[in-house]
């Protein structure tokens, strides 16, 4: 009994890893070609850099008030200025993209933990689970995200880092498992996992070992594209004074203290502003470039 | 005789695409009388819908008319300003498609489609030309043409969608009506009501068709005269009796030959031509045709045939033509139509010095 | 006849709003009141004044009892009374702002959807030319700023350096006047709210407007001798509006979520700056109240968006 399915699965297998290797060859070609892509990769490498480094060093302390006057514009020593209690805005601003990152992969690693596994169970086994998932993906999709996630943070009492990016996670989670359950649900009637199944293999095995590799493209794609609408909503909450609590400098929170100083010294709003735009832009390039790359008939 | 309605002279219309120019339509040349009802006959993609939409100026890109002359009632509408084509469009010439499904506007009321072509071209006030729409429904058989005139598109069936473009066609009571696959789409009993409709109509309000088919069950009931084109030309053209009874064009012959015929007691074979169409980025030199023709011969590989009388009123672009056929190759009795299998040629003798 | 289904349609709608708004209100209302402490702790009172507050609130009662009042209040539109600003009452307030946040909304659903509309048309009419690229580049940039930087730059401009260079001629006051915005108040943050939507409208529109303008039907059209204009508007815009309408719903979602923001920086006196504003008051009751009527908000727009649909594509019936 033992010897026979494993010979089998493996030789099915063989081909398939193949195939898979040539995939992403191919894919890795295909996403060199496109500059704005790589353009903004290096540009998210740097920033990744910038916020490694802002751990150990910046060139300010970042909580210290006082460190500039109050409101002082750009010069040669603070060239981002201070903002409103005298902070360097340029350390607080490298301290800024710290959060930023973490909040932004922190959320997608909750997000791939809970859809991932919700989207393959629904997709494989169909039934009442399927309808279940359904519903409760279309009641989330119906409520507005950003009153869920405050309302969330409010609950959780006011917050942490982890309360942030859970609130966060709670109201991303959807795109995620939809996504994994319509892979699971075409992948679930091809041949190799028919084989699989044929040759007895468990439950746990197939939707991880088959399933899974083979979704993983279409998967990265959407958690890349996951992480600046989660840094988006980080800067939200922040904003509004509800997210990362003083003194820890977040973008949001920086913007909404120059926002107020607008009139007298704009440098304030517009240092974070620019970062988060810029920050943003550069994951949705990345993202539409692996999406072209990973999946050539879906371009436009 | 009068001049004719319409005068196409010399016509090519290229396609500009990535893998080169595809030559669509390359020296079509012929009339249509006032009245008359044109059938144009050959396969998909042999240009027949191409040489249409470029008398209504509706080639679409990639394509492009590249010479030529498309005269009607004297005027050369390939010189003509964009505006005064369209003023001809729709008014003088109109022009009902294959799918009336697909070309009827999901999102608008029937009449209102209906009506529209009297809206852009006779400055007709809104209510007059919907209720004139109404008359038209009346006219091509709707039932109901009130109720039928308030409905969308999707509400109405095949037959009913089909008569509603002829219709729209009808609008303007034009001289010269397009008809490309009018019933291709529709069940066979429909078919032929919609053909006896164009009949009527023909006979009635004295409008000129072009009808433009694959089908030549369809040219055989409704034409008096037919071209059949062959990747993006003319092979032969001439009444359509003639055309039926002797066709000196080999791929007449054969297409002919592949259409079960009722009225012969002795059931002849099916058989389909052998080959595929030529690519039209690198057309075979010479007659377009040899590679799949039983009776070619040498000439054909490297002479392109000119269209050239071959009776009374019919003309053929073929170096051999049927009659030759049946009498040296013994053609009525052929069952092997493979490439060169009358003729027994294969190639020309003399290969072409290359450098 | 041919309205009683689309009754019928909307009558279960409504109740199903009702019942949403029932079971949001509902988990929001027990949520926040099994919160550790109460709502005074940071008031400095003594521990007797403590009491009669809560008392007086009823808070000092068991959580059904609260919830089932609360319950019967919110069945007769009656959202109870504000902890911080003691005495006022909530459903008035929170009513009033409700159509503050949905005048700026409406406006703002307008900009992204006509200005959205427009570029994405124009720019599938002009495929593969400069026009084209600018466009779906700006598309680009504009999916990837937040409102509140949008809001920033438009503060920037008009409210500094315009003021500045026309030495106060063209003066935005920042902030709110009256009960409702005048057309000049609201149209820079409706702007604001509208224009990362306008860019996703646009891809949109771009990309089924060029699918459109390949159909049989846009062919028939020409060949009537219709003009070009005619033939966009009237034949391609119609049927291009199609999918734009299946994402109207998201849309308005979007805004609602966005104008939390927008409001706050604008200080416009609608549900979001309230929401916020009670959220650091910790007004929980105001927090429950503005919630609630968040949830009767989208569920109604999400209505009025269905019925659109037939509106739009007559092959849709209810």
């Amino acid at each position: 009994m033992g010897g026979r399915p494993i010979a089998i699965t493996t030789f099915i297998a063989e081909p398939m890893a193949q195939r898979r290797a040539g995939l992403w060859t191919d894919a890795w070609r295909r996403l060199r070609r496109n500059r704005l892509a790589l353009v903004a990769a290096t540009y998210l490498l740097g920033l990744v850099g910038v916020a490694i480094l802002a751990v150990f060093w910046t060139p300010y302390s970042t909580t210290h008030q006082g460190i500039v006057l109050p409101y002082q514009g750009p010069t040669p020593a603070h060239p981002l200025g201070g903002d409103s209690l005298g902070r360097d805005v340029l350390s607080r601003l490298m301290e800024g993209a710290q959060i930023s990152l973490l909040v932004g992969v922190g959320t997608q690693v909750v997000v791939l933990a809970l859809g991932v596994p919700l989207g393959l169970l629904a997709g494989y086994f169909r039934s009442w689970l399927d309808a279940a998932l359904s519903l409760l993906i279309n009641i989330f999709y119906g409520v507005p995200d950003l009153l869920v996630a405050l309302i969330l943070i409010v609950l959780l009492g006011h917050s942490g880092l982890g309360q942030i990016i859970f609130a966060i996670a709670v109201t991303r989670w959807m795109d995620m498992a939809r996504l994994v359950r319509g892979q699971a649900m075409s992948l679930r009637e091809r041949e190799f996992v028919e084989a699989a199944r044929s040759c007895g293999s468990g439950t746990f095995k197939i939707l991880f070992r088959h399933l899974l590799p083979n979704a993983l493209g279409p998967i990265i794609v959407q958690a890349t594209l996951g992480i600046p609408q989660a840094i988006l909503f980080e800067a939200f909450l922040s904003f509004l004074g509800l997210g990362v609590q003083p003194p820890t400098p977040s973008w949001g929170s920086m913007a909404a203290d120059g926002v107020q100083a607008i009139r007298i010294s704009p440098h304030i709003v517009l240092a974070p502003t620019i970062a988060l735009s810029v920050t943003l832009m550069a994951f949705n390039f990345v993202g539409d470039g692996l999406r072209d790359a990973l999946d050539p008939r879906q371009r436009r | 005789m009068s001049p004719p309605l319409l005068e196409v002279r010399d016509l090519r219309i290229r396609f500009f695409t990535e893998d080169g120019e595809v030559r669509a339509v390359e020296g079509v040349s012929f009339d249509l009388q006032e009245g008359e009802i044109l059938g144009i006959v050959g396969e998909s993609g042999c240009g027949k819908s191409m040489t249409a939409l470029s008398i209504m100026g509706l080639v679409p890109e990639p394509g492009r008319v590249t010479g030529g002359e498309i005269r009607f009632k004297g005027r050369d509408l390939l010189s003509m300003a964009p505006d005064e084509v369209r003023d001809i469009r729709g008014k003088d010439i109109a022009m009902i498609f294959q799918d009336p499904l697909s070309s009827l506007n999901p999102v608008l009321k029937t009449g209102f489609q209906v009506a529209e072509p009297m809206l852009a071209h006779q400055r007709a006030d809104k209510r007059r030309a919907l209720a004139r729409a109404v008359d038209l429904l009346r006219q091509v058989r709707v039932p109901a043409a009130e109720q039928r005139a308030r409905d969308y598109p999707f509400q109405l069936s095949g037959g009913m969608r089909q008569r509603a473009m002829i219709a729209m066609g009808l609008a303007n009571a034009p001289s010269m009506l397009i008809a490309d696959e009018p019933t291709t789409a529709l069940d066979v009993t429909v078919q032929a009501q919609i053909l006896d409709l164009l009949r009527t109509l023909n006979r009635e309000t004295r409008t000129a068709i072009v009808l433009i088919t694959h089908n030549l069950a369809v040219v055989a009931g409704l034409c008096s005269r037919v071209i059949v084109m062959y990747a993006g030309q003319i092979v032969e053209e001439g009444s359509v009796f003639d055309l039926f009874e002797r066709p000196q064009h080999p791929y007449t012959w054969l297409l002919l030959r592949s259409v079960p015929r009722l009225d012969r007691t002795r059931p002849e074979r099916l058989r389909s031509i052998e080959g595929l169409p030529p690519d039209l980025i690198a057309p075979p030199p010479g007659c377009r045709f040899h590679p799949r023709c039983p009776f070619r011969i040498e000439p054909c590989f490297t002479e392109p045939p000119p269209l050239q009388e071959v009776g009374p009123g019919q003309r053929a672009a073929c170096w051999v033509t049927m009659r030759r056929a049946h009498e040296e190759m013994g053609a009525a009795t052929l069952l092997d139509v493979r490439p060169g299998a009358g003729s027994g040629v294969h190639g020309p003798i003399r290969e072409p010095h290359r450098g | 006849m041919r309205w009683r289904g689309t009754l019928l349609y909307i009558g279960q709608r409504l109740l199903l709003i009702v019942f949403t708004v029932l079971a949001v209100s509902s988990i929001v209302f027990i949520g926040i009141h099994r919160l550790p402490g109460s709502v005074f702790v940071s008031e400095r009172l003594r521990a007797s004044q403590m009491q009669a507050l809560l008392h007086q609130y009823g808070l000092d009662r068991p959580l059904w009892e609260q919830y089932r009042d609360f319950l019967l209040g919110l069945l007769h539109g009656d959202l109870g009374i504000s902890y911080v600003n003691q005495g006022v009452r909530i459903s008035p307030l929170v009513g009033r702002e409700a159509l503050v946040s949905a005048e700026v909304g409406a406006l703002a659903l307008l900009f992204t959807i006509g200005l959205g509309m427009l570029l994405g048309v124009l720019a599938a009419i002009r495929q593969n030319t400069w026009l084209d690229y600018l466009f779906t580049s700006t598309a680009v940039v504009g999916y990837s700023m937040p409102n509140f930087v949008v809001a920033t730059f438009l503060l920037l401009v008009f409210a500094v350096f315009l003021q500045r260079a026309t030495g106060g001629m063209l003066y935005y006051q920042i902030g709110w006047t009256g009960t409702f915005g005048s057309l000049g108040e609201i149209s820079i943050p409706a702007f604001a709210l509208g224009f990362p939507y306008a860019s996703v409208v646009a891809r949109l529109t771009r990309a089924s407007m060029l699918e459109v303008i390949r159909q049989d039907y846009i062919r028939t059209a020409r060949a009537k001798g219709l003009p070009e204009q005619l033939v966009i508007v009237r034949h391609a815009l119609r049927n291009a509006l199609i999918p734009v309408i299946t994402i109207l719903g998201p849309l308005v979602i979007g805004i609602l979520t966005g104008s939390v923001v927008i409001e706050n920086i604008f200080g416009i006196p609608g549900l979001g700056k309230e929401f916020v504003q009670s959220i650091l008051n910790r007004d929980y009751n105001i927090v429950v109240g503005v919630f609630t009527m968040y949830a009767a908000l989208v569920g109604i727009a999400n209505l009025l968006v269905d019925l659109l649909y037939p509106l739009v594509d007559p092959r849709i019936r209810y």
